[in-house]
């Protein structure tokens, strides 16, 4: 039964990358009502900045010293995130969200070739963090400690986007803007301040997402298309705008591919959007969604 | 390899006039430089526009990227000369592949129709071919594809072409030749686990390694079967799932970012001290793509079709040349891809001259297509024949075991290690029947190999 414990850890870590981007994807449509179609990108740039300073620095630095690179490059997808914000998505706010989509879409397919152009078309790989740490056998076969790591930071994150949000001041503020934007305004909230906050941390946890996963994978074109309809079938059924939401959906969604990989493969992605049109029969909002 | 083994290997290649080590080289003729005969008649000097559709962004693009550099190769290096027939130099039209079947269709159309041109190449992937294919006959468009190898395109989709050629070759010989690289260096296998991406060139590949592996060594099962999504890139639990079946062998159609992706993950889990790796595609995009940590002793497939390495360049001159030339433009070497449209070019180049020669003048199309048929052509990989029955390219087969060697970042093939196969030993002959004309198995190759090779018998 060594393997279904395997399977459970490789469900986790998948759980944890999909939440990280699903949280941010919430978090963003939560506090600003902007449906982000380019935050898949924000995941791809995070793995790319990673996988990029990793191998620029990688023959310099220890591979231990080689780890802070991960949340180096989440926090420069954050800022990056914050300079995007300012300059192309503001502009939109009063518009039909027709326009938002169509804005964040076209800075899905610029993203797309500005990593293509500044990075080129060979993936890109990071492996030396993955090798640093090894293997631990369970229950006779090997399983990377890196993998376990990363599942704990997960966990970390969950639990401290959760502080964050219902625990500080700041939180507070988010919340509230994100209730009701118009009486947070009227009650001398700085809404622009929030707003731009909300986004930069949603990408920050996106690009987080790919610096983590990175390692484990390859920086390749194309990634962050693929993981955004994931992403999106996550919030659907836990609900756009929730936070336990992200964390329920990315659970369910991760346990069903592990399930359907291991006994039938092919009806991996039917099995997805069949949960997801169930959520969206049964509970329109989404899981733990709120009623808007 | 001790001599033992290595003289079992050769015997058992025998049955397909294969050959093992870099010695072997196609019987064919060597490359010998005609002497440039002048043109006759009247050539206008006009360019000649083409057409090249390739993937140019997404994960594709490890292969679209290296074709679309060995096309541009072939072009600058004929117009140096001055152009076809020395007068008309060739202006390439590149669009992108990535952008969706129905747009490649309109894409070609516009070619035709708007920028009028007079060839088109180019198409990786088996989804566009076919498409690609009916559109182009009906648009009387000489197509030379570089990809795109599915069988189903000259099976069903444009059984009796006229326009459309294809250089490379057909999909059904790639699972093939990876049977019989495995039964050669593993000939004990006998468990079989496979990963393939799931859409039709996985199914052919799975569909056929499982056909011709059966014939090759007696006693072989499946085990475990994984389906990917094309474009995954979590693979740990399809690893986890073949770990537990044991297998002797594993088949991987993986290519490209999934399978780099694939072997990282599969390094973390030992995956490759528990079993033999077959592949079909591990060495077929830009070889710089794979990292030296790859495994040695992997079979690392090339799409059946080229390795730099391979013929050596004591050997066959036109590979070292070839080699070189695109080392120099493009600071990198070629892949299969590469190879492939930069032969598309000059076998059109050479057909030109032969019709030229006996016609004079800029020959038509129909001139051009009958030199077309039958050519023959000494290229980087080895002697290319164009058969005339199914405009299908043909040129021997190879395959071999992934090495470590000084000299490249990059992991490369062991020379001895290479598996070249004569390409009529795995693939059915002109006249086979096509399917729906008397059976109804996926591809003419399959009835081919059900029919006529012999069961393997108990060693």
């Amino acid at each position: 039964m060594e393997i279904v414990a395997l399977q459970i850890l490789n469900s986790l870590f998948y759980a944890a990358v999909l939440f990280l981007i699903a949280a941010g994807l919430s978090l963003i449509f939560g506090v600003m009502g902007i449906v982000n179609m380019a935050h898949g990108m924000f995941y791809a740039l995070g793995a790319y900045v990673a996988a990029w300073s990793v191998g620029v620095a990688g023959s310099a630095l220890a591979p231990a010293a080689l780890f802070i690179f991960l949340p180096l490059a989440a926090v420069a997808v954050g800022v990056i995130g914050l300079a995007i914000e300012s300059t192309l998505i503001r502009p939109f706010y009063r518009r039909p969200e027709e326009y938002q989509l169509l804005v964040t879409f076209g800075l899905l397919l610029v993203l797309e070739d500005v990593i293509r152009l500044v990075w080129g078309g060979t993936p890109l790989t990071a492996s030396a963090l993955v090798d640093s740490l090894g293997l631990v056998q369970i229950g006779g076969l090997p399983y990377p400690v890196y993998n376990i790591l990363m599942i704990g930071v997960g966990v970390i994150a969950a639990a401290g986007i959760w502080a964050f949000v219902y625990r500080t001041k700041f939180g507070v503020l988010l919340r509230a803007t994100a209730q009701d934007r118009r009486m947070a305004a009227a009650l001398g909230i700085d809404v622009g301040r929030i707003y731009v906050l909300a986004f930069g941390l949603g990408c920050f946890m996106a690009g987080l997402a790919g610096a983590i996963v990175v390692p484990t994978q390859a920086a390749v074109l194309g990634m962050g298309v693929e993981v955004l309809v994931i992403a999106f079938v996550v919030v659907v059924i836990g609900g756009l705008g929730s936070l336990e939401g992200a964390l329920v959906g990315a659970l369910i969604v991760s346990a069903l591919r592990t399930i359907t990989i291991q006994f039938w493969e092919e009806i991996e992605l039917a099995a997805l959007y069949l949960i997801a049109a169930i959520v969206l029969l049964i509970r329109p909002t989404g899981l733990f969604g709120r009623k808007t | 390899m001790d001599k033992e083994k290595l003289e079992e290997r050769r015997g058992f290649l025998k049955q397909f006039g294969a050959t093992l080590g870099a010695a072997g080289l196609g019987a064919a003729g060597v490359g010998s430089a005609h002497a440039q005969a002048k043109p006759k008649g009247n050539i206008p000097d006009r360019p000649v526009k083409v057409g090249h559709i390739t993937f140019l962004t997404g994960p594709a693009e490890l292969l679209g990227g290296p074709g679309q550099r060995g096309h541009i190769l072939a072009q600058e290096e004929i117009n140096a000369q001055g152009g076809l027939l020395g007068k008309r130099k060739i202006e390439t039209i590149f669009a992108d592949e990535a952008a969706g079947t129905d747009a490649n269709v309109k894409e070609l159309r516009r070619m035709k129709l708007s920028e009028n041109i007079g060839l088109f190449t180019g198409v990786i992937s088996s989804g566009n071919t076919p498409a690609l294919g009916p559109v182009a006959e009906e648009l009387k468009l000489l197509t030379l594809f570089n990809d795109g190898c599915t069988d189903f395109l000259f099976d069903k989709a444009v059984p009796n072409p006229k326009y459309t050629f294809r250089v490379t070759n057909i999909q059904s010989a790639d699972g093939i030749t990876a049977a019989i690289g495995a039964a050669t260096h593993w000939p004990k296998a006998r468990r079989v686990a496979s990963i393939q991406p799931d859409y039709s060139y996985g199914r052919n590949v799975f569909e056929h390694f499982v056909l011709a592996l059966g014939k090759l060594l007696p006693g072989t099962e499946v085990v475990s079967e994984s389906w990917p999504k094309l474009f995954s890139t979590d693979f740990t639990p399809h690893i986890t799932k073949i770990l537990a079946a044991k297998p002797d062998v594993l088949v991987v159609g993986l290519w490209g970012g999934d399978y780099v992706a694939f072997y990282k993950q599969a390094l973390r889990y030992g995956l490759f001290d528990k079993m033999k790796v077959a592949t079909t595609l591990a060495f077929g995009g830009s070889p710089q793509a794979i990292g030296k940590d790859h495994p040695d002793g992997v079979l690392a497939g090339v799409h059946a079709n080229y390795h730099f390495l391979y013929p050596s360049a004591e050997r066959w001159p036109i590979n070292k040349s070839f080699v070189e030339r695109y080392h120099k433009r493009w600071k990198e070497y070629p892949s299969f891809e590469a190879d492939g449209a930069y032969v598309a070019l000059y076998l059109y180049k050479q057909a030109v001259e032969k019709a030229n020669q006996l016609l004079g003048g800029w020959p038509e199309d129909e001139a051009i297509i009958a030199m077309l048929e039958g050519a023959g052509i000494n290229s980087p990989a080895g002697y290319l024949y164009i058969r005339a029955d199914n405009h299908q390219g043909y040129k021997d087969a190879v395959t071999g075991l992934s090495k470590r060697l000084p000299g490249y970042d990059f992991p490369v093939w062991d020379p001895a290690s290479i598996v070249s196969i004569p390409i009529r030993s795995i693939t059915a002959p002109p006249n086979w029947p096509k399917p729906g004309q008397g059976h109804n198995e996926s591809t003419a190759a399959a009835d081919w190999i059900k029919k006529t090779w012999p069961a393997a018998r108990s060693a």
